[in-house]
């Protein structure tokens, strides 16, 4: 059929759109010296790898220092979330609108419309050039996120098993526990590696308040990339796409419905 | 006036078991109302979308007035469907979803402001045109869509399920707002729906639907009197049979040989008789039977009794059950003129309390 | 415990982070932008780094290059995402691929993006050496200028490659609260099917449309890092030219970075509010 044919070429061509500039990083990265007008490097070489996996780069620190603020902010994003996602989902009150813009209106508003500020209100606190004032910062766009998820999630959650187990004896706490938390997790991880990724991508705002003290990834790939490094960039981008590779493939259903909790929170 | 009429239509989906439709072939009365019935996923709703053209079938034809309609796409067929949820658009008010299919074929505005106010009349919406659909009970918006449907003036008309998602006292309104503007426009009509005594009530005809193929298509009351096989029978509530044979003009069964008042060919069938026509108590042809249980059903009783180890029900007035408790003897008459004979059904097996029973027959 | 207790204590660990460090970095950007600086004896606001940034040139050239840069990445990114949610949403074969492609890149950074970007467009990258190949071209200089560029052409490639999976997603995510019934009405009341699209789908699907791409105009209005890497030197876009400011040395810029900071803020709550209403109207979702 025609039609059948017309989509398979725009999928082919939406697909090798998706994917071509992933194509001169893998090269970059595995190229010795490859100068214009080559189509191809002459010479492959691992040198830029060995070197991004050495200790003596700084890279691996960088990466773990990237997913444990990644990490921590998760997790504060996580406690502070799931209760006020769930008062914006189960409850109607006064000021709830203008409530949910302040809850979501971090997210939307580009960082650099806080970042002056923000660095202003840190410095007085001395948070300045800290990991933990990079995490306190992170939490601005990632919180609202989690808020965002968790109110889709517990706006499909029924209360009435709550209820139910607290008239079978069950403490508040026993409730949480056993009825609750094991019915939000799923919508929970979601959000949390949603919130992960935010965090992991930032890079307004620990250039701002890490002041260049607190080398995350994204700034040690920027620093590479002006300094020419095309082998190097190339490697350091590749590793810092891997987390969220790694996340897609291993809960590839629940990232699918990423995109649909965040457009239901969108839809809210 | 338009007769459609299908034939041989076969349709599977991808990941199904069975076919949704084997083989279904349907002439439809012009200008008639008829339903099509069957339990859930015997393929109306399949057989609809079909007609409408939404789907194609993997064989057979669909013609109205003998013009095939398979290769038009559902704009071109002149075959309007209102769906089981109304579907009112969302984006658009009352007057906008009634007139849409007049805008989308390019009539002037005024015109069909005339005509969505006339029909907002008759489905009795007048004044409702302004507001939007979620501002209408669910009554409104089903009699809002019927009106986007009919408005068009089409050759054939489907509904899917139009009363189910209605309580009680709409669906009564409802159904006799169908029947009335059927009569009136006289638009060849097809429903669907699963409850049997809802098509016995809307339709001048039923084509009844099991597996995938017409099991039965006439009128109403041959459903209840002439059923053509075992199931058709107990779709429409046939819990009396007794299996047997044709010899001369009798039926030879555990209860003896009982006289038809029909000529069948002689071989091996299965007779049944409505609960209803049953009679309990004496008379000159009552057999013995014992009572075996009894339930209240409000304006009818139901009562189990068995004769010969056959257990037969009879629907009876609340007041003759009274008496009728487990265990009593009481004379059960079958009317020659309500019996009627099935053809055997291969699938058919006797209940478990019934087989291997030696037949004890006794005469009062 | 009262609802309205048991509501605020949900509340207040969220309200006290994101009121605190969101309004208040906010409310501190809008006073320093006045000049309220009490600690430096200013302590009357005026509007002068206002008027002072409107008057310069530069910054008049990067409002402009911002707002181009959000409205072409936008429209672009948004009508390629309705196609591609279309075509998504049938069944064909290499489908799953295209969904796995579309999601994971919506997990990679934009700075990642961008330096891709940069490799295939530049006039040393991949197409200019295919260029080259080609016979088109003789030297990298010869190449269009795609990256660094005063069109913004590099950072408009980067913005439609990376937002194009989002707004995607979320119009697929609202094609599947729709379902197909709509347009299977509207197909059996006559429209065709073109008109089914343009008087049935495109309503139902505008509001979810309107507020991603008016998330993905605000973005792309005010991200830095985007272009930092793909950018020219001169019009900067408007978040590069405010960090420019804020960073001088020369501290006497400081309330200027911040009132353009301000512009961008306003902008985005401007668009973000618009998309908030939108949502709020319609839409078979937004009950």
């Amino acid at each position: 059929m025609r039609g059948e044919r017309w989509r398979l070429i725009a999928g082919v061509a939406l697909a090798a759109w998706l994917i071509l500039p992933f194509l001169p990083l893998a090269i970059w990265s595995v190229a010795h010296g490859w100068r214009f007008p080559d189509l191809l490097p002459q010479e492959l070489s691992s040198k830029a790898w060995a070197y991004a996996l050495s200790a003596r780069a700084g890279v691996l620190d960088s990466f773990a220092l990237t997913a444990g603020i990644a990490l921590a902010t998760t997790c504060l994003a996580a406690l502070i979330g799931v209760p006020a996602g769930r008062a914006l989902a189960l409850y109607q009150f006064r000021g709830k609108g203008l409530v949910t813009l302040l809850l979501l209106a971090p997210a939307m508003l580009p960082s650099l419309a806080v970042v002056f500020g923000l660095h202003g209100v840190f410095l007085r606190l001395g948070l300045t050039g800290t990991v933990s004032g990079v995490i306190l910062a992170h939490l601005v766009p990632v919180l609202p996120y989690m808020t965002l998820v968790m109110a889709a999630v517990f706006s499909g959650f029924d209360t009435d098993f709550e209820a139910q187990a607290r008239s079978l004896g069950a403490t508040s706490l026993q409730t949480f526990r056993t009825v609750t938390f094991p019915a939000i997790l799923p919508g929970l991880l979601t959000g949390a590696l949603f919130a992960f990724l935010v965090s992991w991508s930032q890079y307004l705002l620990t250039l701002a308040i890490g002041g260049g003290r607190v080398q995350t990834l994204p700034l040690l790939l920027f620093s590479q990339s002006s300094a020419g490094r095309n082998d190097l960039t190339a490697a350091i981008a590749l590793l810092y796409i891997l987390p969220g590779l790694l996340i897609l493939i291993v809960t590839a259903r629940q990232v699918t419905g990423r995109g649909a909790a965040l457009a239901r929170g969108l839809g809210g | 006036m338009t007769t459609l009429s299908l034939s041989g239509l076969r349709k599977s989906f991808p990941g199904a078991a069975t076919p949704a439709l084997q083989d279904l072939a349907l002439s439809v009365e012009s200008g008639a109302l008829t339903a099509l019935l069957g339990p859930s996923g015997c393929g109306k709703t399949t057989t609809m979308k079909l007609v409408a053209g939404l789907i194609q079938p993997d064989a057979g034809d669909i013609r109205l007035d003998g013009q095939s309609i398979l290769s038009l796409p559902p704009e071109r067929r002149d075959v309007a469907m209102v769906f089981q949820n109304p579907l009112l658009f969302p984006h658009l008010t009352v007057a906008g979803n009634i007139g849409f299919g007049l805008r989308m074929r390019g009539i002037a505005p005024r015109k069909i402001a005339e005509e969505v106010e006339e029909i907002l009349v008759r489905v009795r919406l007048q004044g409702l045109g302004d507001r939007f659909p979620t501002a209408l009970s669910g009554g409104q918006q089903q009699r809002a869509a019927l009106a986007r449907a009919l408005i068009l003036r089409p050759k054939v008309l489907l509904l899917d399920e139009p009363l189910s998602n209605l309580d009680a006292g709409l669906r009564d309104e409802m159904r006799s707002l169908i029947r009335k503007l059927q009569r009136e426009t006289g638009i060849t009509t097809l429903v669907v729906t699963h409850d049997q005594a809802e098509a016995v009530a809307i339709a001048d005809q039923i084509a009844l639907i099991l597996e995938g193929r017409v099991a039965q298509h006439g009128p109403p009351q041959d459903f209840y009197q002439r059923p053509v096989s075992l199931a058709v029978a107990r779709f429409f509530g046939g819990v009396n049979f007794l299996p047997g044979k044709v010899a001369g003009s009798a039926f030879q069964s555990a209860l003896g040989a009982l006289p038809l008042p029909f000529d069948r060919a002689d071989g091996p069938g299965i007779l049944t008789i409505r609960p209803e026509a049953l009679r309990l108590g004496p008379g000159p042809a009552a057999m013995m039977a014992k009572v075996v249980d009894s339930s209240f059903l409000g304006t009818q009783s139901r009562v189990g009794v068995t004769i010969a180890g056959i257990r037969l029900e009879a629907l009876v007035a609340p007041e003759t059950a009274r008496a009728l408790t487990p265990g009593t003897s009481i004379g059960v008459t079958l009317p020659p003129d309500a019996l009627w004979v099935l053809p055997p059904d291969a699938l058919w097996v006797l209940p478990p309390d019934q087989a291997g029973v030696s037949p004890d027959i006794s005469t009062a | 415990m009262t609802d309205r207790r048991r509501i605020f204590l949900l509340l207040a660990p969220a309200l006290l982070i994101l009121g605190g460090l969101f309004l208040g970095g906010l409310g501190l950007t809008v006073l320093r932008s006045l000049r309220y600086m009490p600690a430096l004896g200013l302590t009357v606001p005026d509007l002068s780094a206002y008027r002072a940034v409107f008057a310069s040139p530069g910054f008049l050239a990067s409002l402009t290059l911002s707002l181009w840069i959000a409205t072409a990445s936008t429209l672009i990114a948004a009508s390629l995402a309705l196609g591609a949610a279309l075509l998504l949403r049938q069944s064909f074969p290499g489908r799953s691929v295209i969904s796995f492609l579309v999601q994971l890149n919506l997990t990679v950074p934009h700075i990642v993006g961008a330096i891709g970007i940069l490799y295939l467009f530049s006039q040393s990258g991949a197409f200019a050496r295919l260029a080259h190949a080609a016979g088109l071209i003789a030297a990298p200089g010869e190449f269009p200028a795609l990256t660094h560029d005063s069109f913004a052409i590099g950072i408009i490639l980067l913005y439609v490659w990376k937002e194009l999976p989002f707004i995607t997603l979320v119009l697929l995510a609202n094609l599947q609260g729709i379902g197909e019934d709509y347009e299977s009405v509207a197909r059996s009341l006559g429209a065709t099917r073109w008109q089914s699209f343009r008087h049935v789908l495109l309503p139902l699907l505008a509001p979810g449309l309107i507020a991603a791409s008016a998330l993905v105009f605000a973005f792309a209005f005010g991200a830095y890092e985007v272009p930092l890497v793909l950018g020219a030197s001169s019009p900067k876009a408007l978040p590069v030219l405010a960090w420019q400011a804020y960073t001088d040395t020369d501290l006497s810029t400081r309330p200027k970075a911040m009132a353009m900071a301000v512009v961008i803020a306003g902008i985005g709550l401007g668009l973000l509010l618009l998309g908030f209403r939108t949502l709020r109207r319609g839409g078979p979702n937004a009950r």
